[in-house]
C-alpha cells in the first residue's frame, strides 16, 4: 500500500474533476460522492499509517516522475510518507470526511452544492499534496492549491459583497506570504542547488548564519501568511464569510495549520539558528495574546472562533519555535485543535442552522434546552480548548506552556507567563461564548424557532466531540516518541531546568482556566445587553481588532501604494518608452520584411537560390578559411 | 576527352535550369527547367558512375527517371487546374497569397 | 557471371511502411468500387486500422532492436531506435491529423472539394460546393505520404532518401489543392508548393550526385568513412552537402528556404495544414538529423556555424514576421517557421542531449499544432473558416470553452510553464548551452519574447474585445474534430506536467546506428 501513495490524493482529485464537470447533473449523488472520496483516502491513510509503523526507519519516498528534469535543475513529482505526514494525512482525511458529511446537511438547499463539493474535494487534494510532497516545490504546489480552493470557497456566495471582499483580502494577504515562500525556494535553488527536503537539510549546514536567517525568515513569512499569524492575521476572521463547513475545515482544522507544518518540516533550518527560534516564539506569543484579547470583544460567533483559531495557532507557533521536544507537542496540539475547533465550528453552524443564520451571540441564549446534542458536543469542545482535565486541550496545551518555561534564561518568564495569561483569556472568552449561546435568558430576535439539526449534521459532531475528549491521550501513547525522530537533532537540545516545577505549572494552568471561566460565567451568566455598549479604551480597541487593520494600512498599505505609484511613474516614463521603442522597431521591421513575401513564386525561388549560394559560399569559406 | 567535362556540362545544364526557373513565366516552361535540373543530375550520376567504375550511378539514374515521371503527372495536373481557372499559365498571375 | 543475389529483406521490420502502403492502394481501389456516400467512413476506418497495425509493429520492434541487424532491404533502410521513435511519432500524429480529414459535421461534405477538376467559379462549382460530398482520395493520398515519411526517416542512403522525399511530397502537393472553399487560394498554394518543392528536390538530387562523385557510394556509412578519410575531392563534398541542405531545409521550413510556408499553410485545407505542420516537420527533421549525424558527422565543425546562422535567421524571420500577421493560419505558419528554428538550435547542439530535445520538441509541437489547426477549423461563418484575426475578437464571450483551449494552446506556443512548449524550449536551450551555443540561446530567448507578442495579441482580442456583428460562431465539433482537439490539448498539458516518460523515450531513441 505504501508504494501507492499517489492514491491518497488521486481519489479526491478524480472526484473533484467529476463533480466540477458534471455540475447540476449531479445534484442527487454529487454530495455523497464528495463525502466518499476523502473517506476512502482516510481508510487508505489508516492502512498506510499502520504499515509505516513496521518500517525502519519510518519513512518512505517515491518519485513519480520528473517535473523539471533539465540540467542541474532536478525537481521531481516526489512523495514522502513519514510520521509527520501520516499525522497530517489522518487529520485532513479524517476530520475532512466528517466535515464533508456535515456539509451534506448544511448545504442541502444550496443550488450550487455540487460545485461546492467539487471545490471541497479540490481542497483535500491540494492539502494532501502539500503534506505528501518530498520537496519544497511540491509543497508550494499544494500551497497554491489550497490557497486557490480557500479563495474559491470563501467567496463561494460571491453575490454577497462582503464574501467577495473577504475572498480578495484572503487572496492578497496570502500573496504576501507566498512571495516570501517562493523567494525561499529560489534561495534554496541558488545556494543549495536542490529543493528536496533531505538534501536541503543535509546541505543547510553549509550556509552562512545570515543566509540561514534570511531563508528562515522567508519561510516564516510564508507560514505566517497561510496560518494567519501576526502581522498577516487579518484575513482569517474575514474568511468566515464562507459557508461554515469551509470555516471548520479550511480555516480551523487544516489549511491554517500549513504554516506549522512548514516550520515543523523545516526544523533543521529553524533549530540551527537561535535568533530565528526567538522570532518564531515571539510571533507565536504576540499572536496568541492578540487573538485572545480580540476574541473577548467580538460578538459574531464565528469570528470569536476565528480569533480563537488565530490564538491557538499562536500556541503551535510557540511550540515549534521552542524547538526540541516541543515540535512534537505542537503537532499533537494541532491534532487536538483540529478536533475541538472543527467540532465547535460545526456546532456554531448547527446553531446558525437552527436560528435562521443569526450569528450574533448577544441574540442567542438558553439554546441548551432546544439543541441538546449541539450543546453537549459544543461543551466538549469548550472544555477541551480551555484546558480542563481530562479533556484533550489540557494534555496538549499545558506541555507547551511548560516548555515555554524551560528556555533557560529570563525569556522563560516572559513567554511562560504570556502563555499562562493566554490560557486565562482563552477560558474567559470561550466561556463567554458558550454561556451567551447556550445558557442564560433568551434574547432571540422575533420569529425564531430553534431546533436540533438533522442527523447527517449531528453525527459528525458526536464523532468530533469524542475526538476532542480523547485526543489528549495521544500524549501518553507512543505517538510522541514516534514523531520525535522526524525532528532531527532533538536529542542534542540542552535540557534546561524549568524555572518553576512542573506540577506548579499544571496547577496554575488549570487554576487560570477555572478562574477565567468562572469570571466569564459570573459576568455573562445572566445574559448581556442586546447591543454593544460604549466601553473603555481596551474593549473598544479589542472590538477594532486592536487596530491591527489600521496598523496594516499605515505600515504596509500606504507605503505599498506609494511604491506602486512610484513604480508606475518610472514604468510609464522609462521602461515603457524603451519597450515601446523596441516594439515599434520590431513592428516596423516586420512591416517592411513582410513586403519581401511578394506572393510571386519566382521571387521565392530566387530567395531559395540565393540562400543556397550563401550556404555554399559559407561552407566553402569555413573550409578554406 | 576526360569524363570530367561531362560533369562540367551537367553543372552548366543545372545552372541553366536553376536560372530558367527564375526568369521564365510560363508554368510549363518553369516545370521543364526543373526537369532540366533533374536530368543534369542524371548526367552527373552516370558520369560519376563511369569515373568511379561502379554501376550504382546508372541504376540511380533510372530511379530518378521514374520519380521525375511521377512528378510530371502531379505537376501537370496542378498546372492544368490553375490554367482552367485562370485561363493563363503564367505563374505570376497566381499571386493572391502574399505578405 | 555471378548468380544474382537477392538482397536480404526483413519484412517484419518493413511492415509499418508496407501496412500503410497496402492500405493506401486498397483505398484507391475503394474509390473505384464503393458508392460515394460510404467512402468516407470506409476510408477512415481503413486508414485507422492501417495506422494501428503499423503502430503495433513499431512498438513490437522497438523492444527488439539490435544494432547489427538494424540494416535491412539490401542496406537501404535502417531501423534503429531513432527511426522507430520517429516512425511512431509520425503514425500517432498522422492518426490525429487524419481524424480532421474525416470530419463531416462542420460543413456539408467535409473539408475537401468534390471534384477538383471542376473550374472554380463556374455554375457547376457553385453546385458542388454546397451539395456534393467531398472527395475521399485524400485518405489514400495521406497514407501514401505517411508511408513516404516513414521511409524518409529510416532511409540509409541518399537515393532512398530522395525517393522517399518525393513519395511523401507529391501527395502533399495534391492535397493542398483540394479545399472545398476558397479554391483559388488552395490551388495557388498547391502550385507554389509544387514548383518550389520540385525546385528544392532538384537541388537535393544534384547534391546526391555530387556526394556520389565524392564518396563513390551514397550510403551514409560509406560517405562518413570517406569524409573522415579526407582523400577525395572535398569540393564535391562541400557542394553536395550545401545542395542536400537546401532540399532538407526547404522541407523543415528554415529561412531563407521558408518562403513557401506562409502561402501554403494559409491556402491549403486546414486538415492538410495540420498534417503538414506536424508530420512533415517530424519527417524532415528526422531526415536532416540522419544526414548530418550519420552521413556527415566528421564534418561537424564545418557545417555547425553555417547551420547556426540559418537557425538564428529562421527564428528571427519567423518571430518578427509573425508580429504583423493578420490571418491566423499565416500567423501559425510563421510561428511554425520560428519553431523550426528552435528545433534547429537543438540539432546544432548535437550530442545525446540535443538529439533528445529535438525528438521531444517534434512530438510536443506536433500535438499542439494539430490542436491549434483543429480549433481554427471550428470558427466559421457562411463562407467557411473565418481566419482573419479581427473576426476572432470577442470570441471569449461567445464560446469561452474554445477560446480557453485556444488560449492554452497559444500559451504553449509561447512556452509558458505547465505546457509542453515550455519543457520543449527549456530542453532545447539547455542542450544548446551544454553544446556551447549560448549565442543561439540568447537569440532564441529574445525571439521567444517577440513571438509572445502576436500570441498574446490573439488572446487579448479573444477575451478583452466585445463580440461584434462579424464575430463568427464556433461550430460544435463532431466527434472526430473533438477527439483530435482533445488529444492535442491533452498531450500539450500532459507533456508539460509529466514530461518525464516522453523525455526518457526520446533519450533512448537518441542514437543513430551507422
Amino acid at each position: 500500500m505504501l508504494s501507492n501513495l499517489w492514491l491518497l490524493f488521486a481519489i479526491p482529485a478524480a472526484s473533484a474533476t467529476i463533480l466540477l464537470l458534471s455540475g447540476k447533473r449531479a445534484l442527487k449523488w454529487g454530495p455523497w460522492l464528495g463525502v466518499i472520496a476523502p473517506a476512502i483516502s482516510f481508510v487508505l491513510g489508516l492502512i498506510m499509517f499502520f504499515q509505516l509503523r513496521d518500517l525502519n526507519p519510518r519513512v518512505t519516498e517515491q518519485n513519480l516522475w520528473s517535473f523539471i528534469p533539465v540540467g542541474d535543475l532536478q525537481v521531481s513529482f516526489g512523495l514522502m510518507f513519514d510520521p509527520l505526514t501520516a499525522v497530517f494525512v489522518l487529520l485532513i482525511t479524517g476530520v475532512g470526511s466528517l466535515i464533508h458529511l456535515y456539509a451534506v446537511g448544511y448545504m442541502a438547499h444550496d443550488e450550487r452544492r455540487v460545485t461546492f463539493f467539487g471545490y471541497f474535494n479540490l481542497f483535500i487534494t491540494a492539502m494532501l499534496l502539500l503534506v505528501l510532497g518530498n520537496n519544497y516545490v511540491m509543497l508550494y504546489l499544494g500551497w497554491e492549491g489550497v490557497g486557490l480552493a480557500s479563495y474559491l470557497l470563501i467567496s463561494f456566495w460571491y453575490t454577497r459583497p462582503s464574501a467577495a471582499t473577504a475572498g480578495k483580502k484572503a487572496f492578497i494577504m496570502n500573496r504576501v506570504g507566498d512571495a516570501g515562500f517562493i523567494l525561499a525556494i529560489f534561495l534554496m535553488f541558488a545556494y543549495l542547488n536542490t529543493v528536496n527536503y533531505g538534501q536541503v537539510f543535509e546541505r543547510v549546514g553549509s550556509l552562512s548564519a545570515n543566509t540561514m536567517l534570511i531563508l528562515g525568515l522567508l519561510l516564516l513569512l510564508g507560514a505566517c501568511g497561510k496560518s494567519g499569524q501576526f502581522p498577516l492575521q487579518a484575513w482569517l476572521p474575514d474568511a468566515m464569510e464562507g459557508p461554515t463547513p469551509v470555516s471548520a475545515l479550511i480555516h480551523a482544522a487544516t489549511m491554517v495549520t500549513a504554516g506549522v507544518y512548514v516550520i515543523a518540516r523545516s526544523n533543521p533550518v529553524f533549530s540551527a539558528n537561535t535568533t530565528l527560534q526567538l522570532i518564531v516564539v515571539s510571533v507565536g506569543t504576540i499572536t496568541l495574546l492578540l487573538g485572545c484579547i480580540i476574541g473577548c470583544a467580538k460578538d459574531d460567533i464565528k469570528r470569536v472562533l476565528a480569533w480563537s483559531t488565530v490564538s491557538q495557532i499562536g500556541y503551535m507557533f510557540l511550540g515549534v519555535g521552542l524547538g526540541g521536544g516541543a515540535y512534537a507537542l505542537a503537532i499533537i496540539h494541532l491534532l487536538a485543535h483540529g478536533f475541538f475547533k472543527a467540532n465547535m465550528f460545526l456546532g456554531a453552524g448547527s446553531v446558525m442552522h437552527g436560528m435562521k443564520d443569526q450569528v450574533d451571540i448577544r441574540r442567542f441564549g438558553a439554546l441548551s434546552k432546544y439543541m441538546k446534542i449541539t450543546w453537549l458536543t459544543f461543551m466538549m469542545g469548550w472544555l477541551a480548548i480551555i484546558g480542563i482535565p481530562p479533556l484533550s486541550g489540557y494534555f496538549t496545551k499545558e506541555p507547551i506552556i511548560a516548555a515555554a518555561f524551560e528556555r533557560g534564561d529570563w525569556t522563560s518568564w516572559l513567554f511562560g507567563w504570556a502563555a499562562l495569561l493566554g490560557a486565562l483569556l482563552t477560558a474567559f472568552y470561550m466561556t463567554r461564548l458558550f454561556v451567551l449561546t447556550f445558557h442564560g435568558p433568551k434574547r432571540w430576535t422575533e420569529g425564531q424557532h430553534p431546533h436540533e439539526s438533522p442527523p447527517v449534521m449531528w453525527i459528525p459532531l458526536v464523532f468530533l466531540a469524542i475526538g476532542s475528549v480523547v485526543a489528549g491521550y495521544l500524549m501518553h501513547t507512543s505517538v510522541v516518541d514516534w514523531l520525535n525522530p522526524v525532528f532531527a537533532g532533538v536529542e542534542n537540545v540542552p535540557e534546561y531546568e524549568p524555572v518553576m516545577p512542573h506540577w506548579l505549572i499544571s496547577v496554575l494552568g488549570v487554576a487560570f482556566a477555572v478562574l477565567g471561566a468562572g469570571l466569564a460565567w459570573a459576568i455573562f451568566g445572566r445574559g448581556t445587553a442586546l447591543e454593544p455598549e460604549p466601553a473603555g479604551v481596551v474593549v473598544t480597541a479589542a472590538r477594532n481588532n486592536l487596530y491591527t487593520d489600521a496598523f496594516n494600512e499605515v505600515v504596509f498599505e500606504k507605503p505599498g501604494r506609494w511604491l506602486t505609484r512610484a513604480l508606475v511613474y518610472v514604468d510609464n516614463k522609462g521602461v515603457d518608452g524603451v519597450v515601446n521603442g523596441l516594439a515599434a522597431l520590431v513592428g516596423g521591421g516586420s512591416g517592411r520584411m513582410r513586403r519581401l513575401q511578394t506572393g510571386f513564386v519566382r521571387s521565392y525561388a530566387l530567395s531559395m537560390l540565393l540562400g543556397g549560394v550563401l550556404v555554399l559560399g559559407a561552407l566553402l569559406a569555413v573550409r578554406l578559411g | 576527352m576526360t569524363p570530367m567535362w561531362y560533369i562540367v556540362l551537367s553543372a552548366i545544364l543545372f545552372s541553366v535550369g536553376a536560372v530558367g526557373v527564375l526568369i521564365r513565366r510560363n508554368a510549363i516552361v518553369l516545370f521543364m527547367c526543373i526537369e532540366l535540373m533533374l536530368n543534369a543530375a542524371n548526367l552527373a550520376l552516370v558520369t560519376f558512375s563511369r569515373i568511379n567504375g561502379t554501376l550504382d550511378g546508372q541504376i540511380m539514374a533510372f530511379f530518378v527517371m521514374v520519380v521525375a515521371a511521377a512528378e510530371v503527372v502531379i505537376g501537370l495536373a496542378i498546372i492544368m487546374l490553375i490554367f482552367r481557372t485562370r485561363r493563363s499559365a503564367s505563374v505570376d498571375d497566381a499571386n493572391l497569397l502574399k505578405y | 557471371m555471378d548468380k544474382l543475389k537477392l538482397p536480404d529483406m526483413d519484412y517484419v521490420a518493413l511492415l509499418p511502411m508496407l501496412a500503410l502502403f497496402v492500405a493506401a492502394c486498397l483505398g484507391v481501389i475503394i474509390e473505384a468500387l464503393v458508392p460515394r456516400r460510404f467512402r468516407n467512413i470506409i476510408q477512415l476506418v481503413l486508414s485507422i486500422v492501417a495506422l494501428a497495425v503499423a503502430m503495433f509493429f513499431v512498438v513490437k520492434q522497438s523492444g527488439e532492436v539490435v544494432a547489427s541487424k538494424a540494416l535491412t532491404a539490401g542496406g537501404a533502410i535502417m531501423i534503429d531506435h531513432a527511426a522507430l521513435f520517429l516512425q511512431g511519432a509520425l503514425i500517432v500524429l498522422g492518426f490525429v491529423a487524419l481524424l480532421l480529414f474525416g470530419e463531416r459535421s462542420l460543413e456539408f461534405g467535409g473539408p475537401f472539394v468534390a471534384q477538383a477538376a471542376v473550374t472554380v467559379g463556374s455554375e457547376r462549382d457553385r453546385e458542388q460546393t454546397g451539395r456534393e460530398l467531398g472527395s475521399t482520395e485524400t485518405f489514400p493520398l495521406a497514407l501514401f505520404s505517411l508511408s513516404g515519411m516513414l521511409l524518409f526517416v529510416s532511409a540509409n542512403d541518399l537515393l532512398t532518401m530522395f525517393v522517399a522525399l518525393e513519395v511523401f511530397s507529391l501527395p502533399l502537393y495534391l492535397l493542398c489543392a483540394l479545399a472545398r472553399r476558397k479554391r483559388l487560394l488552395s490551388q495557388e498554394s498547391a502550385l507554389k508548393y509544387f514548383l518550389l518543392g520540385a525546385y528544392a528536390s532538384a537541388f537535393f538530387l544534384f547534391g546526391v550526385a555530387m556526394v556520389y562523385g565524392f564518396a563513390k557510394a551514397v550510403d551514409f556509412k560509406a560517405i562518413h568513412a570517406e569524409a573522415l578519410l579526407g582523400e577525395g575531392n572535398s569540393l564535391l563534398l562541400i557542394i553536395g552537402l550545401a545542395l542536400l541542405a537546401i532540399g532538407l531545409l526547404f522541407k523543415v521550413a528554415a529561412a531563407p528556404f521558408h518562403v513557401w510556408t506562409p502561402d501554403v499553410y494559409q491556402g491549403a485545407p486546414t486538415p492538410v495544414t495540420a498534417f503538414m505542420a506536424s508530420c512533415t516537420k517530424v519527417a524532415a527533421f528526422g531526415g536532416l538529423l540522419r544526414v548530418l549525424y550519420v552521413g556527415f558527422d566528421g564534418l561537424g565543425w564545418q557545417f555547425t556555424p553555417v547551420l547556426g546562422a540559418i537557425a538564428a535567421l529562421t527564428v528571427l524571420v519567423g518571430s518578427i514576421l509573425a508580429v504583423t500577421q493578420t490571418d491566423l493560419k499565416r500567423l501559425l505558419a510563421y510561428s511554425s517557421v520560428a519553431n523550426a528554428g528552435y528545433i534547429l538550435i537543438g540539432v546544432i547542439a548535437g550530442q545525446q542531449l540535443g538529439l533528445t530535445s529535438v525528438l521531444f520538441y517534434l512530438v510536443a509541437y506536433g500535438f499542439t499544432v494539430i490542436a491549434a489547426f483543429a480549433l481554427i477549423s471550428l470558427v466559421r461563418d457562411a463562407d467557411g473558416e473565418a481566419t482573419h484575426l479581427s473576426r476572432w475578437a470577442g470570441l471569449g464571450a461567445r464560446s469561452p470553452l474554445y477560446a480557453g483551449i485556444f488560449t492554452f494552446i497559444l500559451l504553449a506556443f509561447a512556452g509558458i510553464p505547465l505546457t509542453s512548449g515550455f519543457i520543449a524550449k527549456l530542453s532545447v536551450f539547455g542542450a544548446a548551452i551544454d553544446g556551447g551555443q549560448t549565442w543561439l540561446v540568447i537569440i532564441g530567448v529574445i525571439t521567444s519574447i517577440i513571438l509572445a507578442f502576436p500570441y498574446l495579441r490573439v488572446v487579448v482580442m479573444m477575451w478583452l474585445s466585445e463580440p461584434g456583428e462579424s464575430t463568427p460562431s464556433v461550430s460544435i465539433p463532431g466527434g472526430l474534430t473533438s477527439t483530435a482537439l482533445g488529444i492535442g490539448t491533452l498531450a500539450t498539458l500532459v507533456f508539460g506536467v509529466v514530461p518525464g516518460p516522453l523525455l526518457d523515450l526520446a533519450e533512448k531513441a537518441s542514437s543513430f546506428v551507422r
